[in-house]
């Protein structure tokens, strides 16, 4: 049997751990607590109400330099939320089984995706189509490793909207923030640039929890005793490994990372596959 | 981002978020060693009582505030209250921006955050 103290240390190193990769806390929270015979959904859903505090504290510093895109995150969440809802609402009646499953191939898709990419990018000038102009995306950030403004302009606004109902399906789904994917819809199809994309990412990702966590809340599958720890424990290791991110060379944080999700993926493959 | 007048909504969600996530890690932190001295363990228990349940979070919410005011402080209702105001903090900060573009008479960003809103609140309302 696990005890809060417990609980507490473990998602201080998976808050720690997850800053520290850019996974985030929950895709390791989940897997970690779930080995520790957690039942998954009561994982998913106390993992869900942590993602706010994790999400929202480092949000409020990223929204004040204005390197997050106010308006962008306002217009995708409209997308995510409703993603989150549905999502939850799946989770909360379907057999954990096809959780642990879901959550292999999620975890599958982020180790190609970081292993593939990270690289910093200023996209060149982009050519609005109509609805994003109509949105006004656009925006400027100073950028202190150029030393000099970046100005930007996004496109595709509407399939970007479509990506970010998936990632807020994942995320509510999986009680993750889903910020790898969500990163690769703003990078990818929207044009955002890097840092611009990982911090509206982020700030996102707060809103998208609490709708999922309204769910979850209806459902009864938040625990006070498993929640309350984890909301301690990622947001102290989070600030954490935010502050040690700097002194990290790019390429072993990647390994850690691709090391981490592949004993993540076995573990749930199995518990998936042995369970009863 | 590129309009000054934003930097005060800025300003106002970052410090709604900071102190709501300040505050409840707190609250969550008071309760994790008040439940320690009280009890003697801090067993996780996955038992109804101990779950955050409700078909309206905003009248669970009532109740909880309700409970710290009538001067029932108990461990669990500090984590409780916590994890409330946890889950309250980014939807307070929708309901500051849906003001801001209210007050700026930005009709396009009113409805957006409008909607933001009408989605939460209906699924923290009435399950």
């Amino acid at each position: 049997m696990i005890d809060m103290i417990v609980v507490l240390l473990i998602t201080l190193a998976a808050g720690f751990l997850g800053a520290l990769t850019g996974l985030g806390g929950g895709s390791i929270m989940v897997p970690v607590l779930v080995a520790l015979d957690v039942p998954v959904k009561y994982a998913i859903a106390a993992s869900m109400i942590t993602i706010i505090a994790t999400s929202s504290g480092s949000a409020a510093s990223y929204v004040r330099e204005r390197i997050t895109n106010v308006r962008a995150a306002f217009y995708l969440e409209m997308f995510t939320i409703t993603g989150a809802i549905i999502g939850a609402t799946i989770t909360s009646f379907i057999a954990p089984r096809y959780l642990y499953f879901f959550f292999a191939a999620f975890l599958l898709s982020s180790f190609f995706g970081i292993s593939g990419h990270l690289k910093e990018d200023f996209p060149k000038k982009t050519k609005q189509d109509r609805l994003s102009r109509w949105l006004g995306l656009e925006g400027s950030y100073f950028d202190q490793a150029e030393n000099r403004e970046v100005k930007y302009k996004m496109t595709n606004a509407g399939l970007g909207g479509l990506g970010m109902l998936v990632a807020g399906l994942a995320a509510g789904m999986l009680g993750i923030g889903a910020g790898a994917f969500k990163v690769s819809v703003h990078e990818l199809i929207l044009k955002m640039p890097s840092k611009v994309s990982s911090t509206t990412s982020n700030f996102i990702i707060g809103i998208t929890a609490l709708a999922g966590a309204s769910v979850y809340f209806a459902s009864g599958l938040i625990f006070i005793g498993l929640a309350a720890p984890m909301a301690v424990g990622t947001t102290v290791g989070a600030l954490l490994g935010g502050r040690i991110l700097n002194r990290f060379h790019n390429r072993s944080i990647r390994y850690l990372f691709l090391l981490i999700v592949l004993i993540l993926i076995i573990q749930m493959l199995y518990k998936g596959v042995t369970l009863q | 981002m590129n309009d000054p007048k934003e930097k005060d909504l800025d300003v106002v969600i970052s410090y709604i978020l900071i102190i709501g996530v300040i505050a409840s890690v707190l609250l969550e932190t008071a309760g994790i060693i008040g439940l320690f001295y009280s009890h003697g363990n801090v067993d996780i228990v996955f038992s109804p009582e101990f779950s955050l349940k409700g078909s309206n979070f905003f009248a669970y919410a009532g109740q909880a505030i309700q409970a710290l005011l009538l001067g029932k402080w108990t461990p669990i209702s500090i984590l409780t209250f916590g994890l409330l105001l946890l889950m309250i903090t980014p939807y307070l900060r929708v309901v500051a921006s849906a003001g801001f573009f209210a007050a700026e008479r930005n009709a396009k960003y009113f409805f957006i955050t409008l909607f933001v809103l009408i989605i939460l609140t209906g699924s923290l309302l009435a399950h």
